[in-house]
């Protein structure tokens, strides 16, 4: 060796042991390793330290995150199905109905006749849950939440279907927000309301029945709970307010009301709802909450 | 993975099968990787919230973009690469704590001065967590990939979006500031063993 260098330092000697230093340079790191007890211990110790992490024991994941995470893959495939078949249904009821929009329009989700048993009404609220559905549009909400959300342990004693009740329509729901809005609805009460909903009148309809909901209440069965799930994560979502078993236009009907940014959306669905059948029979959107 | 057994799906036709409109295949594709992927998102953000909140950015990510992959790498690549992708956006969202590495240096510090009692740091991987806090998040990705989890660089590399030897110099750059904490390292695996790995509950993320 002509020249006999000073210690490297462990930076330079780390890179060398990863094989980025070659040629003269590395030839004389090499030599200077050879007779140099201290480096030599230095270059075993930056050997210990990737075989010490390799060592160190893979976390498995919480079942708090696996269940959040497979919720929210649920919503999203219900999603993609919900967009495909509104999707397909539009373009067949584009054919068959002129258009009817207007503001916080009217849309006929559907073309398939009312079944003669009950219909479902339901409203939804996006976001932070019942305590900010009288506020103004939360700017955090609007932007990032979108589903109903559920508590873990709500979710976790709900049948599969309606564990997608927890799950924010967009996925991107932020724990923080999943948690305080299924905690104001703790159980899924479903009123068995005396109201007859009129396709004309649901607008002011839909608002006196959510300050002061008719009729005796239960928990939501399975089905229910599959049914606004799946009625509520198709349209963008929102945290459901108040599920109604009444009767639309005469008929058995499940009224679903939610909340998103500040105002309503409604759906009335024939009685047979569920996470597997979602014919929503009106919807309407832009309901002023209280 | 493990079994190879012929009726298994492989990972490339659940996703294809997703892409087709199957609304099980994702899901399936995901639990079949997701303690990979956890560990991933953990130990690149060092914090159990942010990382649920990185993994289902980038899982919802994944699940809308699957038509987007092309097979040139393998699907669990594609799937690290997202996870990670996630996991640096949230630590540069979050650099309103650029003091963090100081910071972090004195807790570790304060765990190496009562590592030699085993009754005291019950979570091991509390320490090695710390450790891994004192690096920069590009250097501790690099590190996390190679050392920990045993990706090869090549992997590594396609993961992170860079040249192999940009890997290998965040590695080495990372094991070398590890270095002086060696000590500490070497027992806490020593605890670890004795410990049998049990899973402590700290790490228990949002339930």
């Amino acid at each position: 060796m002509r020249r006999q260098m000073t210690h490297p330092d462990s930076g330079v000697l780390a890179e060398y042991r990863a094989g980025l230093i070659s040629g003269r340079r590395g030839a004389r790191i090499a030599a200077h390793l050879s007779g140099c007890d201290h480096c030599a211990a230095v270059g075993g110790q930056l050997a210990e330290i990737s075989v010490l992490l390799a060592a160190a024991p893979v976390p498995a994941m919480p079942d708090g995150v696996a269940h959040r995470l497979d919720t929210v893959l649920a919503a999203e495939a219900a999603k993609r199905n919900d967009a495909e078949r509104v999707g397909a249904q539009a373009s067949g009821e584009r054919a068959a109905h002129p258009r009817r929009a207007r503001r916080g329009g009217w849309r006929l989700v559907t073309v398939r006749v009312l079944a003669p048993a009950a219909a479902v009404v339901a409203l939804a609220a996006v976001g932070f849950g019942l305590s900010h559905i009288g506020g103004p549009a939360n700017s955090g909400a609007a932007s990032s939440a979108a589903g109903p959300a559920v508590a873990p342990s709500a979710a976790a004693s709900a049948a599969p279907s309606a564990a997608r009740l927890a799950v924010p329509a967009n996925g991107r729901e932020s724990r923080a927000a999943l948690v305080p809005a299924f905690r104001s609805l703790p159980a899924l009460k479903v009123f068995n309301s005396p109201t007859s909903y009129q396709r004309s009148t649901l607008r002011q309809q839909i608002e006196r029945e959510v300050r002061a909901p008719a009729g005796p209440a239960e928990s939501a069965s399975a089905q229910i709970k599959g049914c606004v799930s799946r009625v509520t994560a198709g349209s963008g979502g929102g945290t459901p307010v108040l599920v109604e078993k009444a009767r639309f236009e005469g008929q058995p009907a499940i009224v679903i009301v939610a909340s998103r940014n500040g105002s309503y959306t409604v759906w009335v669905t024939g009685p047979g709802c569920s996470a597997a059948d979602d014919t929503v029979l009106v919807t309407q959107s832009g309901i002023s909450a209280p | 993975m493990p079994g190879g057994n012929g009726e298994r799906p492989s990972d490339a036709e659940l996703l294809g099968r997703h892409v087709a409109g199957d609304s099980e295949a994702f899901g399936e594709l995901f639990r079949r990787h997701r303690d990979r992927l956890w560990a991933v998102a953990l130990r690149t953000v060092c914090d159990p919230d942010e990382a649920a909140d990185a993994l289902q950015d980038a899982m919802v990510s994944a699940f809308r973009r699957a038509a987007d992959f092309r097979g040139e790498s393998a699907v669990t690549t594609w799937l690290h690469r997202i996870v990670v992708n996630a996991a640096l956006d949230r630590l540069r969202r979050r650099a309103v704590r650029p003091a963090v590495s100081a910071v972090d240096e004195q807790t570790f510090e304060a765990l190496v001065a009562h590592g030699a009692d085993p009754a005291r740091v019950t979570d091991t991987r509390l320490d090695v967590d710390a450790a891994l806090r004192i690096l920069p998040p590009q250097q501790r990705a690099a590190l996390v990939l190679v050392d920990m989890l045993g990706y090869p660089v090549n992997d590594a590399a396609v993961i992170l979006n860079t040249s192999v030897g940009t890997v290998k110099s965040r590695c080495a750059r990372a094991r070398a500031r590890l270095l002086p904490h060696v000590a500490h390292l070497r027992g806490d695996a020593a605890r670890n063993r004795s410990a049998s790995q049990s899973v402590s509950p700290a790490q228990g993320g949002d339930a």
